[in-house]
Parts: C-alpha cells; structure tokens; sequence
C-alpha cells in the first residue's frame, strides 16, 4: 500500500500554487492529506503532482468575530477544536468536530480539507450547509464565493473546477437563541456517521420556534429536511413524535444502501436524531 | 502423569501461581522489539504478490514484459515458473482435495488468489510493476458462487473440477435415540441460526523473509508454527529438513491466521534460493483482508424437540460450513466439527444429533480463527435454552440451572465424545448470576426515566477443549510438543521449546515453570521458543495449548534433569541420593544446610569438571521431554466418538445491554465472565487472555463481518472503513472472577485458556437484546447484532403484529 | 523552505528524536517508511496504511499524527518523536507511562503498543485523564489482544495525579 509516483511542490503563495495546480494533468492540493493520503495508499488516486500548500503564509488561519468564523485552507480540524472563540460564535463547530476521525486525524486534517473531499458521510459540509456556510475559492479566472448548499454536487464531488483552490470558509455566527446540535449513528467512535443531523434550533418557551435540519449519511450531498423544518415548528416534547419522524421519512426518500446501513434504517435513524434533538434544544432552553 | 515439582525441592517462593511480570514487554515498550517487517539484511529483495480481482475465473494470459522494464524490478514469477514445487498435501482423506499450487494457475476461486509475484528492490518499485502485471493479465470470468445456496443449487457453477459438486465433506450420524426424543417431546420447533465471517486480525500482518547461505535455507516468517512451517518448506521445495531453518522473530499476534501456511511461506523462501538473494514479502492490510484466512461463518438448521416444562428433549442440527474456496493448508474443514462437538457447551445434553458439512464458495479460503467453532455452536445452543424458556414460560436461568452438569458428574462424556474431565459448570454460572444482579439493577435505575431504552441480559456457558489433537484438523500432526532444559556451567537455566509464542507470555510461562522445578528463580532462566533450529520439534502455539504443553515438556525435561543433577550433588557431597534436596537454589543434605553444592557446581562437573562426577556417569547436563497429554485421542473410536483434547475448561459469561428502540443501538453495559481454566501458573496473563478474547467476541457479537455481493461473490469490504474491529470506545468493562478446577490427568492440573473468551459474546448479546426486546418478542438469530439487524427485528415484530404498541 | 518547481526527489531535514537528519527522499515516500527504511527506527509499526489503526503514531512538532498517512517530504523541517525517544536515555529505566503498561499487563504482543505510548505523550494528561476522556484519546488506535481494560487501567494509574482540574505534566 505505497503510493505511485508523483512530483511534488511546496509554494509559499496562492498565486504560485494556483499555478502549479494548472501546469500538471492530475494534480492534487495536499492540505491535510487524511483522506487523499490513503486514496493514494490504496492507489485509488491518480495524482501526478502534489501542491503542498501547508506552508503559503496566512492559510492556516482560523479568525473570529460577531459576525462569524473563517477558517483558512490549512487550518487543522484540532486548531478549530480548540478554539473556544469559534466555539462561542459558531458552537455546530465544536459539536461536528467532536465527531470527526480521531485525534491524530483531527490534528492533520483541515475544515477546508473535509469540504473539498466532500464525503457524504462528513460532519462538516453537513453543518456548512445548515450554517449557510460561504466558500472562498481561487482559481485561475480569479477568486469566487460559493455558497455551502451549491457546492456539493455528489459523493466526492463539488463545484470546485480544475485548477481551483478553497481559500477559506467562512461560517456565520448562529441566530441568537438557537443551538447547533450535531447528533450521529455511528458504528464505531471516530468512523464515519452511518446517518446522521446538523440541527440548529431556535426554541423559546418550551417549543421549538424554527430549526435549520440537514441530515448526513443519507445520499450523495447533505440532505436539507424541509418538511421537518416545517414539521418541527411549534413543536414541543407532548406532540406526537410521529408526525415529525414521517416528515423526515419523506425528507429522505433517496436514502442509500451500503455494508453499513439500509435505506430504510437510515432513514428511521435521522427521523429519531431529529426528534432527539428537538428534545435536547427545549431541554438546554428550560435549563438556560 | 506424575510430575511433582515439589519432591526435592523447597521454596522460599514458588513462583507458579504469581503474576509474574512478563519478559517479552521490554521490547515493544521501548520500540525494540523484533518483528518480521524490522530485519533487514543486506542485498534483500522485496517481493509483492500480484491478487487475482476476480472471483473466479480462468486466467488466459498474463503479460509481465511492462513489469519487467521498470527499473528496479529484478523478476517476475507466474506459477509457470514453480512447477518444480510440489503441490501442498492432502493430507485430510475425508474431504475434497483441492490440489493447491502455491501460485493460481488456470483457475482463479477467490478475489484474492496470488497468481505472480513480482520481485523488486523496494516496495514501493514492487507495486508499480505489481500494478503493470495486474493490467496485463487477461481473465476469462467464470460463473461465481457467492454463498451456501448458490454453491449447493443444482447445476451450480463448480469450484474444483474434479469434484462431484462444491461439497467438500458431508458427515451425518443417526442417533435412533434422538428419534424418540422427537417422537416423545410435546412440542418440536425449526430455526436457523447463522454466524457471520470474520477473521483473527492481528495488528500485524503476515510476513516472510528468507535467506540462503551455505546451503541452508533461513526463514524469518510471522507463524504460530515454525516446525510445521519447516516440514512443509522442505517437503515442497524438496530440501531436507535439517537445511530448511524457520525462525518467528517477535509476532505481533496470530489468533488462528497465522497457523496456516500460506502460498507465500513457500514461494518465498524459493525466490529467495531461485535468485540467490535475501527476499521478503510484508503482506499489507489490503492483502490481508482477503489473502489471511476467514473464519467463522456458518449456517445452524435446526430442530429442537422440547416439553411443556422447558425440557429439551432432543436436537437436530445440521451445521454447514462455507469454506471459501477451501484453498488453504492446512484446510479450514475442522472448525465445523469443533462446532458440533462443543454445541452442547456446559449442559448434559446427551440428544444432540449434530451433521457437518462443508461448502466451497468463491471467497477467500476459511480457517483458524481464536475459538475455533466453537462460539458458533455455543451460540446455537443458548438461542435454543431461550427460545423454549419464552416458549414454556420458563425462567432462563431456571432452565439452564436445570441443563447444567453439575458438581461430582465429571469426568462427563459430551454428545459426541468429548470427556470434560473436570469444571465448574453450575458453581461458575451461580457465581455469575450472583455478580451479574447488581449490573442488571444499576442498568435498569440508569434508564429508568428513558422510555426509549430497554435494558437486557444474556447469558453463556461454554467449554473449551484445550490442548487438542492436531490430527482431525490436519490429517498428519499428532498434538505433543516437546522441551529441552539445559544448565550451563555457571549453573544458569535453559530452556528451549517447540512451542512459540506471540503475545500470551509463553516465555514468561516457560521460564515461571522451569524456575519452580529447578529452584531457580525465573530471572535465571533463559527461554528460546519458535526457532526450530534451536528449540526440539513442535507444532506451535493454537487450541490453547500453550500452558499446557509446557507444563508437561519443561517439567518433564527438568525431572530427568533433576534426577542427574541430583546425582552429581550427591556424589560432590558424599551423601546418598535420596537425602539431597535442593533449597533456594542449592543443593544439600537433608537436615543440615552445611557443606552445600550450588547449580554452578553442578553444572561444571556435568560440563567441565569431569573429576567431579560419579564414576561411569555420562557428562553433560541437558535433558528432553516430550509430552504428549494423557487421554488425547487423534482418531474416532468404534462408535465414531473422540475426545480431541487432552482437557476441558469451561466459563459463564452474563452480559447486561441497553439498547435504544428509535434507532437500534446496543451499548453493553456491564460484562461478566467467570473462568476455570484449572491451575493457574501466572493470573495476570489467564485475564488478559480472557479480557482479549471477550472484546473479540464482541467484535464477531456485533461489529466485525465480511459481506461479499451475491451476484459476482467480489468482497465488499476494502478498509477497515468497513471491516469494523472494536475500538477502546466499544469493548466493555469485563468484571473477571476464577475457579481453579485442576485437570486430573495433566501436570499441575494446569488447563489450557487462550480461546474461551470468544465463546460467549455472541450468545450473550443476542440473548441480552432479544431479552431487553422481549416485548416485541424478538429472538435474534444472527450475529452481527448490528442497529440496523436490532430495527430490522423491532419492525417485523411490529408488522406481525406480534409486538407491543411503542 | 518553499518548492516552486515540481520535483520527484525533495531533499529534506528532519529532527528525529532530537537528532538532525538530513536525506533526499523520493516525494512520495511515507514518513512511516521514512522513519522505518531510511532512518532505521523500526518501532513504529504498520499496522494498516490508510490511517485506522494507529499503530504508526508518532509526534510532529507536538501532536500525534499518523505517520503513514503523512509524506516524508511534509516532515521536513519538523521535530519527530518516536517510541524510542520515549524512556530516559542512558538508562534501564522505562518512563511512568511505559512502566505502567508493564506494570498492568497492557501489552500482550506489543505491535500497537507504540502507537499508543505516542498518542498518551502527545496530550496533557491535567486536559485528558477524566474516564471517558481517557476512552476517546484511546479509540483511536486499535489494540487486538487486550481488550483495552488494562490499558485503560495503566492510563488511569499513570495519570492518577491529574485530576482533571490542571496541574502540570512535568511528572
């Protein structure tokens, strides 16, 4: 399990990497590499050359204000973790990253990274979608802003082109009143969800008033449930559970199947994490 | 056998018994330890196996001539090359043979099959031109068979040409006394129950290394049987043994996988002699996920004849093996038997009438795996106790009170002639009953105010026959082992044994025991195991021998040992014989410490100071033993019986779960096993050989399984993505307490315990979840207990309308 | 130390336990390998190549990573700490954490054991001795012989001056 042959560089600027990216057929960014790394081990990965952009000067910057969080392209997953700033501004940050890999992953792999790979199992583009996340992206026409819910495509597959670069993300801070809740069924501590929530709920007085719900795990891109949200409105812990869980069952009718999971289990299991979460949120609101 | 360590000798402090710290830690704590992969030698090829990517097919030509002008690739083999290599034995006359070359010539039955190797100067130069071998290799797909059904449906696709169908072996016995039962019992009921494939997995990957100098041919492999290993190198490759030497360097752990020998232990060690250079294949992870053996999965059909009072009267099942391609030696056949011949596990169950069959399919060949069978059946037997107890209204642990063998009924002659011939079976289940009720009430108050959690218990009680015959699983080995013991002049210990080890603490064991028969203490004893150049010949370490077979090879060499060196004290201190003994080390006669003769004086008259040895005694001071353990039989008697292990251990496992109705998830909250595994020689190492084998459990209870598509039987596993081995997160705290019922006829009444921790686990968390599920009435009847399998249950009962509203 | 061409061959430095080593390395050489093959330190182990099981875990400037899925080449200018930097030089002597796992039967074969040794001194015990802290620092590297109790228990012994509310980690 040794990786083919490719050529490396090391630029030390956006635009020099941005070149490279376009001089060579199959080249690759190496942020992290948590992902890339083994694809390439398993030789399922064809790069010929690799940009290393770990040392371009300012990327691996993760800065916070009211107004939100902006992670660079080589901040690490730990550095964002660890950042009780961002956690106060965007706390779905800290709840998704808890959940990502293990340490010694975290501490390699970057925010940017994971949007890029775009597993549809991740926890992060999950919560850039829920959090209207915006990613910047150079390429070699120039610089563009896309928005979370048009960048993922497919499995693995976003709208970055050939030759372009995720600069930054930038979450926005989280509507006053609400919490993020990032809830999972996963096999094993640290592995990929088998289904999986990002809910950001607004609730007040007992009741859910509004919730943003995208759920991971469940097709090629995460999955906006808008007639949960719709569903979840109002809600509170003495209405019948049901009418929210088939809300979500319709939400997520294109489930997959796979080793690990069924459609259908999929599907109950984000029904059931939404209903969990509704619950958790009035739960933190009574107590707060 | 009547070996006293005691006799002679008097201790200040024995050391049997004691945890003794283990040797073998220094090693791997300081990033010393010697492992397959970290030698080195100068000149060393590196060899990369190139894996058939079909299931099955034929293989109509291979292109090397793009391999070969990479540079850095010094040759390429294809199995067209080894045809001066014998084919490995069929040794088993009962079943299929498989004519196994070491490399896949015409016919590819496994996506995994190693069909050319490719040797290079590094690894990393091996795959490319693996990768360029692979391209240039054209196949001609085959129809595939992916699992039982497919591979015994009429007019199925056969594996082996020269066999009737896929069947490899199919053994029926008729008991007309389990016909009555049948004919007598108030109810009957049919099931199938199903185990899942896995496999051992150990941390590290198979390994070989091979060098030839002066005619003799060295072979560093990661093996749990070096001798075997030897014969079998030398057999094939038509050298004698003496000029074959194999060597384990350090093993980072083998559970069963490593007691194959694999096409690579051959082709090896003849590239090695073929090109005259050192050469070294490290198998990876991807590799050994399809080119280490599977193990474990197997189909129960079975019926149960049962009263209205819970009593079982009688059992049908029909045990079913698939076998993989059945491409390995020696052959996965075995475990299936193992299965029928411990299904019964602790309880007096004399009306098991128990069929075994054996199915190839195209997956990788199956085999040894820790536990070996028999958690298969112990989980078949507990799922029939519960499913009549729900069925009678019995209690489960009434019932299986009632089942057990109890106090004074050992030795007990098991269904198929298995002799337990000794245990707690009640005593260890009524203590883990008793250690289990506080579990359950903590885990009930835990959830109490959680109405979508339901709390369960399980329950197993098992026996592992320990220190098997190697010969029903081989069709040629015996299942003795043997030592040397040796003191040198300076009156240190020796030890050497056929034996080898990889984790359990073997040369700690070794040198514990030779230390308490000699006096010594243990630091003074030097132990050498799994070199075969160095250590007398054995069949290694598997079936949880280990202990066993070194309590009778070192003490029965250091006896004769003592008798010698007894001989010599006595004449150094002109004193009879019979008044020697030997204290803390030295030797005198009894009643007075003074004038004393110490090892070292000993050891130089035997080697050195012939003038101080008794007239016409031979020098010298190194004595063998081979043991082979009393009662042990290799062959079936008149009445197609065996007891195939020299002795039995036994243990209860309870397993208190949670498990959460909305989504499926299972947590075991508490777990506990009670063991007796008969004396025990050091206590720490016998838990962690329970605490290891319990999280393996786990693993095949609900996480670890092998799924292959049906349609082209391709693995559908790649990673440990999806091959889920436990981590920290999923494995409980195993709360362990012993008995300590002696073996009667073995040495120190030592038994052996490196296996039983599997066996529970599966029973135990089906038992427990159906039982936390019992309102639904699930009865589960598969492992992996996987969410979605636990929703799956939830929703049919529901659709049933058999369960209760939620 | 910018790379603006691209280039097959990348000569590198990398401090190894405390030891300067300078080597050029094909790029796409592992750092597993790296510190395996080239530099001769065969402690830290491959245990599966794509970043499960831990097994291969050292310390780059600071935090545990898993060294097969890093390039020799991203090393460079790096400080690597491996298992054999691990008990006190010169001495017999194991550190606390390596003598408490002899001390608590956590290693059976030991091929893991590096891998864990790595990821227990990369972190501040005072941030991580809490039980279930001590769990998800453990899961992720994968031990298949000891079930994780007496691991868990050598852990807890090791730290058992940390309370969890800081203090320092010069013990």
């Amino acid at each position: 399990m040794k990786p083919a042959p490719f050529d490396y560089c090391r630029p030390s600027t956006v635009t020099e990497a941005l070149e490279a990216l376009s001089s060579a057929e199959s080249s690759r960014v190496l942020a992290g590499g948590q992902s890339l790394v083994p694809a390439m081990n398993f030789r399922l990965t064809d790069v010929s050359l690799l940009v290393d952009i770990n040392r371009i000067e300012g990327l691996a910057s993760v800065d916070c204000d009211p107004g939100g969080v902006t992670v660079g392209a080589a901040a690490t997953q730990t550095q964002v973790l660890d950042h009780d700033g961002a956690a106060s501004v965007v706390s779905g940050l800290r709840a998704a990253l808890r959940h990502v890999g293990h340490l010694q992953i975290r501490n390699r792999g970057t925010v940017c990274g994971s949007l890029a790979h775009a597993d549809p199992a991740a926890e992060l583009p999950a919560l850039a979608v829920a959090s209207d996340a915006v990613i910047a992206v150079s390429g070699p026409d120039g610089e563009r802003r896309i928005d979370a819910a048009d960048f993922f495509i497919g499995a693995f597959w976003t709208a970055l082109d050939d030759g372009e670069l995720i600069t930054e993300v930038r979450f926005p801070a989280e509507p006053p009143g609400s919490m993020t809740i990032v809830d999972e069924i996963s096999r094993r501590a640290g592995d990929f969800a088998v289904a999986g929530l990002v809910a950001t709920v607004e609730a007040e007085g007992g009741a859910v008033r509004g919730a943003r719900l995208v759920g991971f795990g469940l097709g090629g891109v995460p999955t906006r449930l808008e007639a949960a949200e719709a569903a979840i409105r109002d809600w509170a812990p003495d209405h019948p559970a049901d009418t929210l869980a088939e809300a979500v069952m319709a939400d997520t009718a294109d489930a997959f199947d796979d080793i690990h999971a069924t459609s259908w289990y999929r599907r109950e299991a984000v029904a059931a994490l939404t209903v969990r979460a509704a619950r958790r949120a009035l739960a933190a609101e009574e107590a707060a | 056998m009547s070996l006293d360590i005691d006799s002679h000798i008097r201790h200040s402090t024995r050391h049997i018994g004691r945890s003794v710290p283990r040797r073998e830690d220094r090693g791997p704590l300081t990033g010393r330890g010697r492992y397959v992969a970290d030698i080195k030698i100068a000149g060393m090829l590196e060899v990369v196996f190139v894996r058939s990517v079909e299931a099955h097919a034929r293989i109509v030509s291979i292109d090397t001539s793009e391999a070969l002008a990479v540079e850095g690739v010094r040759a390429v083999f294809t199995a067209a090359d080894l045809a001066d290599v014998k084919t490995f034995p069929d040794y088993i006359p009962y079943i299929g043979p498989v004519r196994q070359r070491p490399l896949g010539t015409g016919t590819v039955r496994y996506v995994g099959t190693p069909y050319a190797a490719v040797v290079a100067d590094d690894r990393y130069i091996a795959e490319d031109a693996a990768a360029l071998v692979a391209a240039g290799t054209t196949y001609e797909p085959l129809p595939t068979v992916a699992d039982l059904d497919q591979a015994l449906a009429p007019g199925a696709p056969k594996l082996h040409d020269h066999w009737e169908n896929n069947c490899s072996f199919d053994v029926a016995p008729h008991k007309p006394e389990v016909d009555r039962a049948f004919e007598q019992a108030d109810h009957t009921f049919t099931e199938t129950y199903v185990s899942q494939r896995q496999t051992g997995l150990p941390m590290e990957t198979r390994g070989v290394v091979a060098d030839i100098t002066d005619g003799t041919l060295t072979v560093w492999s990661s093996t749990q049987s070096p001798h075997m290993v030897r014969s079998t190198v030398a057999l094939m490759l038509g050298m004698p043994e003496p000029q074959v030497r194999v060597v384990h360097p350090t093993i980072g752990g083998g559970f069963g996988t490593k007691t194959h020998i694999y096409p690579e232990d051959i082709v090896v060690p003849w590239i090695a002699r073929r090109l005259d250079r050192p050469a070294r294949w490290i198998e990876d992870r991807m590799e050994n996920l399809v080119a280490s053996v599977h193990a474990r999965e197997q189909r129960h059909e079975v019926e149960v004849a049962y009263d209205d009072d819970g009593t079982i009267r009688g059992v049908r099942c029909a045990s079913m093996l698939d076998m993989g391609s059945g491409e390995i030696f020696m052959p996965g056949t075995a475990p299936v038997f193992v299965t029928n011949a411990c299904i019964t596990g602790g309880y007096d169950f004399p009306n098991m009438q128990a069929r075994t069959i054996g199915v190839v399919t195209n997956k990788t060949p199956s085999g040894a795996y820790r536990g070996f069978g028999i958690p298969e059946g112990a989980f078949v037997m507990e799922r029939i106790i519960d499913r009549v107890a729900r069925l009678t209204g019995t209690d489960r642990v009434e019932l299986r009170r009632r089942m057990l063998v109890r106090p004074g009924q050992t030795p007990y002659v098991m269904h198929g002639g298995g002799r337990l011939d000794s245990g707690s079976h009640t005593e260890s289940f009524e203590r883990g009953v008793e250690m289990a009720q506080p579990a359950l009430e903590r885990a009930r108050a835990r959830y109490a105010g959680d109405p979508d959690v339901r709390v369960g218990v399980g329950y197993s009680n098992y026996v592992e026959p320990t220190s098997p015959s190697y010969h029903l699983t081989t069709g040629h080995w015996g299942g003795g082992d043997a030592a040397t013991v040796r003191v040198d002049p300076d009156g240190s210990v020796r030890v050497a044994a056929g034996l080898s080890a990889f984790g359990q603490g073997a040369e700690t064991t070794a040198a514990q025991l030779a230390a308490d028969a000699l006096g010594v203490s243990p630091e003074e004893v030097t132990v050498v195991l799994g070199d075969t150049e160095r250590a007398p010949y054995g069949l290694g370490s598997w079936g949880s021998r280990g202990a066993m077979m070194l309590t009778g090879s070192v003490l029965l060499a250091s006896e004769r040992l003592m008798d010698k060196a007894r001989a010599i004290a006595a004449h150094m201190l002109e004193a009879a014989e019979a008044d020697i003994v030997l204290t803390d080390g030295a030797f005198h006669v009894a009643g007075s410490d003074q004038p004393s003769v110490s090892w070292a004086e000993v050891g130089t008259a035997a080697w050195i100071r012939y003038v101080d040895l008794p007239d016409g005694m031979e020098p010298g001071l190194e004595t063998s033993g081979y043991f082979h353990p009393e009662n042990l039989q290799h062959q079936l008697d008149d009445t197609g019986k065996i007891n195939a292990a020299a002795s039995w251990s036994n243990g209860t496992h309870i397993g208190v779960v949670s498990v959460r109705v909305s989504t499926g998830e299972v947590r075991i909250e508490d777990y506990v096993v009670v063991h007796d595994c008969g004396t025990v020689i050091n206590p720490a190492l016998v838990e962690g050989q329970v605490h290891g084998g319990v999280a393996q459990g786990i693993a095949g209870a609900m996480y670890e399984h092998f799924q292959y598509d049906p349609d082209t039987a391709n693995p559908r596993f790649a990673s440990f993505m999806d091959y889920l081995v436990p981590t920290c997160a999923e494995v409980p705290h195993m709360e362990v307490d012993h008995f300590e019922s002696p073996a009667p006829e073995q040495p120190l009444g030592v038994k052996g315990c490196g296996e039983g921790g599997t066996v529970g686990p599966p029973a135990v968390v089906a038992g427990a979840v159906s039982d936390a599920l019992s309102e639904w009435g699930v009865d589960l009847t598969e492992c992996p207990v996987t969410p979605v399998a636990v929703r799956a249950a939830i929703r049919s009962a529901e659709a049933a309308g058999t369960g209760a509203d939620s | 130390m910018t790379i603006s061409e691209p280039i097959s061959e990348v000569d590198i430095e990398v401090s190894i336990n405390g030891r300067t080593r300078r080597h050029r390395v094909p790029a796409r050489l592992l750092l597993s390998d790296y510190i395996r093959d080239t530099v001769g330190l065969t402690g830290t182990h491959l245990g599966c190549e794509h970043g499960y099981c831990g097994a291969c875990t050292v310390i780059v400037d600071g935090d545990a990573v898993r060294s097969c899925l890093m390039l020799a080449v991203q090393a460079d200018g790096a400080e690597v700490r491996t298992v054999e930097d691990l008990a006190p030089a010169g001495s017999d002597c194991l550190s606390p954490m390596q003598q408490a796992f002899h001390d608590n039967h956590a290693l059976q074969c030991g091929f893991c054991t590096a891998g864990f040794l790595m990821t227990l001194d990369s972190v501040d015990p005072a941030e991580w001795s809490e039980p279930e802290r001590v769990v998800e620092l453990l899961s992720g590297n994968l031990c298949r012989c000891t079930g994780y109790q007496n691991i868990v228990t050598a852990v807890t012994e090791a730290w058992s001056a940390y309370d969890g509310s800081g203090g320092s980690n010069d013990g």
